[in-house]
């Protein structure tokens, strides 16, 4: 229980305009334990020290500012003790009208939610796990995996290299050259391999296991558990983060009989080719001879429907640098490159210009109409070209350029209830969805980089490499610390579970979109607490209400529900709960409320970590109290989802049905329940979402169990 | 234990931010700088990322909260660097720091704008738009403080937003203080500006409304932008029935930007398709000379091919024209069907490239962009001011070059 | 459906003549687009580029189109690649000349600086045994009297032979020219008659119509213009000099309207390749071979040496044979053989003109 309660309310942003500030001071004067105090802007440089004082004082160990939105001035009013933001600024006065009743109720409503509230949280001190490991584990030693491990011994950290082949190197080894990397972008570059394992070996807190893979990963970040086979012995290894470095593997030329593959003994694949290129002998494979003529197609088996749909990244640069091999070698061989598009792009225009100038290369936008093979030559017929008519070209050898497909199976061998290895987005790869977080992972402390997570080239898998190492870091850091990961950066608060009401639905276990979860030979739910990233979408989850954090639990929310006052049926005014996504709703309602756009003062907003973190029992708790309708304001879900928990506003929909069982026991109407999918820069349409809402809610009438 | 090391990072948009929000969340400490007076650089000033066609302001809002509940890092905005030197084991920077006129303690209540009788183009617009010499830069904006431009303000001529404002947040002192530090490395993350369009002939950028760049598009999909998230005409304010976009306006160009833009087609489809969704039967022409999207970006190629009403046609924009009645026609080559073609158009949408924004003293190659492979040790360059790439990419370098500030002196 | 069989001689000899990274044209159409001769349905000159640069040498030595081009510049100048169409077409067209020239070893040798003495040295043989067998050396006296030291009887005879000669033997390559045309292009025959073609193709050849269109190098428009109407006054002149010869009224006084008149056409052809040669020297928006040089510079040294062989004899010097023996030669060089330089030009594109309208060609 408090002891005693701080109120500090701020007059500044015209909050004393729209408030009678006195009228509050007074009433919250009267309670308690409960001290006020109003100062003209909490903001400025010397609050501080007045807030302290006050702190001291009062001997208060909660604290409420009533100011402005939580968003701003977090690091400012953390005094080190339970402190609840009250946004009296932008959801109290800025979108409603100056000293008007409903303001005033609406500002008291809120500090009492926040009294509420603060009786059911404490500050989370953070769980740090015993015997963190600094050490990270890469999976994989392709040229992704050894720069990875390059860069983060570089920075003093341990590293665990694990690669299943004799050698490193992955794709590597197979190159003869690689495309320029540096400017003026027109000399090819050598094989980096020798040099990098050179630097790989100039650091001593870097252990290779060649010839090794991975059984089985357990364990959660800062504690990974690694089951190694090396041979034929298994090896354990612990380490604090992963990363997944598993590279690629060439889509299956097999696949492009229209293009002549395994039809015609000339036509090879850009990988067979490279190989050929790196034993010195460019020769035709029918008959060993050298070829007079060499034509690439671009595209084969990308960007269709019926094979990859998708664009590989890497092959136009490849063929350029290609062409230059057989240019360097074959001085009278000619070479013909048939493209949809060029994509040299960015610096490697330059690249591209490089590889023109030659008097023996063509190249020419088409489309294959077919290959045919007449006196032991190819003939490509190529239509839609640049000529304005068909054409057919006389090659002595095809060369398929194919695209790369994510070598993502029976890599990590995950030991978690959700599924063996990292999960993927379209078309296989394990990237992110998020454009501006592309290592955000939905297996906490594990990463990925390189080919297996977007189609990508060298150079850009080096630099990918050293960003995912850069999260692998802080992962532990941030573990070190008692905190979560990306987006809820600083959280310390931890899932507990009440195990003696858990009747082992597996709800929590299932629906956690991050696998935190394993659970035991019952079923019962297993809290790994670093993997959490506080979403508490478990909790929303749990039909036995038995899952709480520190500073987010059902109780604190159920309390803050019932503080609100319910007017009287009779005076016609409605009450409709509002639950809040605070990554993007949130900020919405923010932006709605600096540009003083007006929405209906009988809304209460509880903001909350994620749609999917909403329980059932709110609902009820909301309806039973007089709540005449409850919108659930949450990021967008689908196939481009903003949720920023993956599914959390997925999940709301999903739950729709249990949500409405509930409103059908009270016997209640289903329309009471708006679920809103709001993106951050959609404030504008929030009154008229909310004025719309409130009409219907009007026509549905009040609800029945106002007053009871 | 953790060797905390101090970085200064150079430069206020996506790749500083993130680049300070991975090395401060590591536990290191971090001052970031920004020459205007808030962060965001150019992706404030988007209204969609591709291809998700997501708002940017999602992924700055994480950010700046990020940012404000982070101890480690310090942010000082209207600063520049002004010199550097390496000492023994750091680098002594000098930090020009420009007096803000409006300070800390604004609250954003916006009384200052309301009373102030300057106007500015608003160089967020692209000049589009104007606003008071005092104004807030946008919604988001972090940190969350109106501005005055002191290039236009009157200062103690004026004086009447210093009557106004109830939080001693305005004074008019033209002063710059050098700052002093210690550093153990720097980053540069200064960014890009969009190519000048009026530079290229024949195109007539600057002779007609609406005749726009791609990054000026962007601002008219913003509900903060010209036309409050409306596609019209900046001419008439009608809906247009059929806008061309003009690909490598300015790059691939050796009288121009010699290199590709790299992001120009990506962003030409994004527009294409929010434009086809917002307008009904809008046609719409793309004028390419090669498509180019890569990874994961070709699903937006696929998506904006599968709708009917656009088209693409492989064949540079040679000419825009203006004609007697001020109406727009475009003349291009359809190449795989042999025309020399004319077409009206209601907008022309040019797809101008980026050029990096450099800083004085670091050596830059030969398409001017900064050699990473000059810079002395312990200096690193990330983002869009090393090669044009995309946002997801420049987020990925910036990760990468964070590790690398902290590496270089691990070693000693 | 078009076998393809690049030519990589034919490459190589574009990029040297043209001095053209031709390769690097990434056929983005921008040419076309800035081209004024290029219409609606037949594009030009971003298609004889990747045909130059696959070697398609037949299609292009036949290409009419290749002769529409007056070389004003537009093309290269908004080139994004500075692949320098404008030279391009300058080499692809002294390569037809070459083609087509009967014999074509002469074209060799007038490309070539080290071999072009040789095109100089048999006139100049061809010339000095004349002059032997009408024993003209012992008829070098003053006061100068160039029918005396050789009778324009000889002179109009032999030049106009050989010049028919020439004029035949270039009328030859022009129909083997529009034969292999009529091989390459699928083409459909225009109803209105070839006559009226003709005299329609003649009527924009003389207002040099399509100069106007391009917006670079307007200089062009003017130089030519008055290297065109200079060389047809001096032409008009000579056909009134062997007349003139012929009715005994020959030589003419410097005051004789005809004279006059042909020294002011003179006068025009130098201005013109003053101008020409000046901006080729400065190499900026043009790049010149020396085919392009050696065209120019033999017509300014003809037209000098005219002037000067006219003072000489004005003022009564002997050297004046010497230099009318010079004006000789280089006569021979520029008139016959002009199927073999750059001069054969205004040929094949006034053929090329009209066969456009002829044979409404479909690309």
């Amino acid at each position: 229980m408090n002891e005693n309660t701080g109120i500090l309310i701020c007059t500044g942003c015209q909050i004393g305009d729209y408030l009678d500030i006195d009228a509050i001071t007074t009433k919250y004067s009267g309670r308690d334990k409960v001290f006020v105090k109003h100062d003209a802007q909490l903001c400025s440089c010397n609050s501080g020290k007045m807030i302290h004082d006050f702190i001291e004082t009062y001997n208060i160990d909660s604290l409420i500012v009533a100011a402005c939105s939580p968003r701003y001035f977090a690091k400012e009013f953390d005094f080190g003790i339970k402190t609840e933001r009250v946004s009296l600024r932008e959801l109290v006065c800025y979108p409603h009208q100056k000293k008007h009743e409903d303001t005033m109720t609406l500002a008291e409503d809120y500090i009492n939610m926040s009294l509420a509230k603060l009786a059911y949280i404490k500050n989370p001190e953070g769980f740090v796990p015993e015997n963190i490991s600094e050490t990270i584990c890469v999976a994989g030693g392709g040229i992704s995996g050894i720069q990875a491990a390059i860069e983060g011994a570089h920075a003093g950290y341990q590293i665990l290299l694990v690669e299943k082949e004799k050698e490193l190197g992955g794709w590597l080894k197979n190159l003869h050259k690689l495309s320029p990397m540096k400017p003026p972008f027109t000399k090819l570059t050598d094989n980096i391999l020798p040099q990098k394992l050179q630097e790989l070996s100039q650091f001593a807190n870097i252990e290779c296991l060649t010839e090794s893979e991975i059984i089985k990963t357990s364990g959660q970040p800062g504690c990974f558990t690694l089951k190694i086979k090396q041979n034929e012995q298994i090896i354990e290894k612990k380490a604090g983060s992963i990363i997944l470095a598993s590279g690629f593997k060439p889509y299956e030329a097999q696949n492009l009989t229209e293009l002549g593959y395994g039809i015609f003994q000339n036509v090879i694949s850009s990988i067979e080719l490279e190989s050929m290129v790196k034993e010195g002998k460019i020769l035709k494979p029918s008959d060993g001879q050298q070829p007079e003529s060499i034509l690439f197609i671009q595209c084969a088996g990308s960007r269709k429907q019926n094979h990859l749909p998708y664009c590989s990244n890497f092959c136009c640069n490849n063929t350029l640098k290609q062409s230059r091999y057989i240019r360097e070698s074959l001085a009278e061989t000619s070479v013909f490159i048939i493209y949809n598009d060029i994509r040299a792009s960015g610096r490697m225009e330059s690249f591209y210009k490089e590889i023109q100038n030659d008097d023996l290369v063509f190249l020419t936008k088409g489309e294959i109409n077919k290959i045919e093979e007449i006196d032991k030559k190819l003939n490509i017929s190529v239509k839609d070209t640049l000529f304005g008519e068909d054409i057919v070209i006389e090659a002595d050898m095809v060369v398929l350029a194919t695209g790369m497909q994510p070598n993502n199976d029976h890599v990590l061998h995950l030991n978690y209830r959700l599924g063996e290895e990292l999960p993927v987005l379209k078309y296989n790869f394990t990237d992110s969805h998020f454009i501006c977080f592309p290592y955000e992972t939905r297996r906490t402390g594990i990463f990925s980089t390189g080919t297996v997570r977007a189609p990508m080239d060298i150079t850009e898998s080096m630099a990918d490499a050293g960003g995912a190492m850069m999260k692998a870091i802080q992962c532990i850091e941030l573990v070190k610390r008692g905190e979560t990961l990306h987006p809820r950066l600083g959280d310390k608060s931890s899932p507990e579970i009440n195990f003696l009401r858990c009747t082992d639905c597996k709800r929590c276990t299932e629906e956690c979109p991050f696998g935190m979860y394993d659970e035991n030979e019952k079923g019962t739910p297993i809290i790994n607490h670093t993997r959490c990233r506080r979403c508490a979408i478990c909790m929303g989850a749990c039909p036995e209400r038995v899952i709480s954090f520190e500073n987010f639990n059902i109780q604190s929310v159920s309390e803050m529900i019932k503080s609100v006052s319910m007017p009287d049926e009779f005076e016609e005014k409605p009450r409709i709960l509002a639950f809040v996504c605070e990554n993007d709703a949130y900020p919405a309602f923010d932006m709605a409320a600096s540009k003083k756009l007006k929405y209906s003062a009988f809304v209460r907003i509880i903001p909350v970590r994620c749609l999917g973190s909403v329980n059932k029992i709110w609902i009820s708790d909301a309806l039973s109290k007089g709540f005449d309708g409850i919108l659930l304001f949450g990021c967008k879900p689908g196939e481009n989802y903003q949720c920023h928990f993956i599914h959390g506003s997925e999940l709301t929909e999903k739950r729709a049905e249990n949500i409405g069982e509930v409103l059908q026991k009270m016997m209640l109407e289903p329309e009471r329940i708006k679920t809103v999918f709001l993106e951050i820069n959609e404030y504008d349409k929030i009154p008229q979402i909310i004025d719309h809402y409130l009409e219907e809610i009007n026509l549905l009438g009040m609800n029945p169990f106002k007053g009871m | 234990m953790l060797n905390q090391k101090k970085i200064l990072i150079v430069g206020g948009g996506i790749s500083g931010i993130t680049a300070a929000l991975e090395l401060a969340e590591t536990g290191h400490c971090v001052t970031l700088i920004e020459k205007k007076t808030y962060l965001g650089g150019n992706v404030a000033k988007f209204s969609y990322y591709f291809p998700k066609l997501c708002p940017p302001h999602c992924g700055l809002e994480l950010n700046f909260q990020r940012i404000r509940n982070n101890h480690n890092i310090r942010i000082l905005t209207s600063t520049v660097l002004d010199t550097y030197k390496k000492t023994d084991k750091s680098f002594e920077v000098k930090l020009n720091s420009k007096h803000e006129f409006i300070n800390n303690n604004c609250t954003s209540c916006g009384k200052c704008a309301e009373v102030c009788p300057v106007e500015r183009s608003d160089d967020f617009n692209y000049g589009l738009t104007k606003t008071k010499a005092a104004f807030l830069p946008y919604p988001l904006v972090f940190p969350y403080k109106y501005s005055i431009d002191d290039s236009v303000c009157k200062q103690e001529n004026c004086g009447l937003c210093l009557d106004v404002c109830p939080y001693n947040a305005i004074s008019f002192e033209n002063k710059s203080t050098l700052l002093t530090e210690e550093f153990d490395s720097i980053i540069l993350s200064t960014g890009w500006q969009a190519y000048d369009a009026g530079k290229i002939e024949n195109l007539n950028y600057a002779f007609h409304p609406d005749i726009v760049t791609n990054v000026e598009f962007e601002r008219l999909l913003s509900p903060e932008g010209p036309t409050n998230g409306q596609i019209v005409k900046l001419s008439d304010k009608k809906v247009p029935e059929s806008i061309v976009f003009v690909q490598c306006a300015g790059s691939r160009d050796i009288n121009h930007l010699p290199y590709c833009s790299a992001v120009c087609c990506s962003a030409t489809l994004k527009h294409a398709i929010i434009a086809s969704e917002k307008i009904k039967n809008v046609k719409i022409t793309i004028l390419y000379i090669d498509l180019r999207v890569s990874g994961r970006n070709e699903d937006l190629l696929q998506k904006a091919k599968e709708i009917n009403h656009i088209s693409f046609i492989k064949g540079k924009a040679g000419k825009v024209n203006i004609d007697l009645q001020n109406n727009l026609d475009i003349e291009y080559e359809d190449i795989l069907k042999g025309k020399k073609c004319k077409i009206p158009a209601d907008m022309v949408i040019l797809a101008t490239g980026i050029v990096p924004s450099t800083v004085s003293g670091f050596k830059t190659d030969n398409e001017l962009f900064i050699d990473e492979e000059l810079l002395p040790q312990g200096i690193f360059a990330t983002g869009s001011v090393k090669k044009p790439i995309d946002v997801s990419a420049s987020v990925k370098d910036a990760g990468r070059m964070a590790l690398k500030s902290i590496q270089s002196m691990a070693n000693e | 459906m078009k076998k393809v069989n690049p030519d990589i001689d034919f490459i190589r000899k574009v990029k040297k003549e043209s001095g053209s990274d031709l390769k690097n044209c990434m056929q983005c159409g921008n040419c076309t687009v800035v081209c004024s001769l290029a219409g609606e349905n037949h594009v030009f000159p971003r298609k004889q580029m990747i045909m130059a640069g696959w070697g398609m040498k037949n299609e292009l030595i036949s290409d009419p189109y290749i002769w529409q081009c007056h070389q004003c510049g537009d093309c290269s100048k908004y080139c994004p690649r500075d692949v320098k169409p404008l030279d391009v077409m300058s080499s692809l067209r002294s390569q037809c000349i070459e083609y087509f020239a009967v014999p074509g070893i002469l074209v060799k040798w007038m490309k070539k600086p080290s071999l072009t003495f040789l095109t100089l040295i048999i006139p100049a043989l061809i010339i000095l045994v004349v002059l032997w067998a009408n024993k003209s050396f012992d008829k070098m006296q003053l006061p100068v009297n160039y029918s005396a030291f050789l009778p324009h009887i000889l002179l109009n005879s032999i030049f106009t032979g050989f010049t028919l000669i020439s004029f035949f033997l270039l009328f030859l390559s022009v129909k083997n020219y529009t034969k292999h045309f009529k091989k390459e292009f699928r083409v459909q025959k225009n109803e209105i008659s070839s006559y009226k073609l003709f005299i329609e193709t003649l009527i924009d050849f003389l207002k040099h119509k399509n100069f106007s269109n391009c917006t670079t190098n307007q200089y062009r428009k003017t130089a030519h213009l008055m290297i065109f109407y200079g060389f047809t006054t001096l032409i008009l002149l000579t056909i009134y000099a062997i007349y003139a010869v012929k009715i005994g009224d020959y030589p003419l006084n410097y005051y004789h309207p005809i004279k006059i008149i042909g020294n002011l056409g003179g006068l025009s052809i130098l201005c013109g390749i003053v101008i020409l040669l000046v901006k080729r020297l400065n190499k900026k928006d043009i790049n010149s071979s020396f085919f392009d040089y050696s065209f120019l510079v033999s017509v300014f040294l003809l037209v000098i040496t005219g002037y000067v062989t006219e003072i000489l004899r004005f003022s009564n010097h002997i050297s004046g044979y010497h230099w009318y023996f010079i004006h000789l030669v280089l006569m021979w060089y520029v008139v016959i053989f002009l199927p073999y330089t750059k001069f054969a030009h205004f040929i094949y594109r006034l053929n090329a003109i009209f066969l456009i309208r002829k044979y409404k060609i479909n690309d």
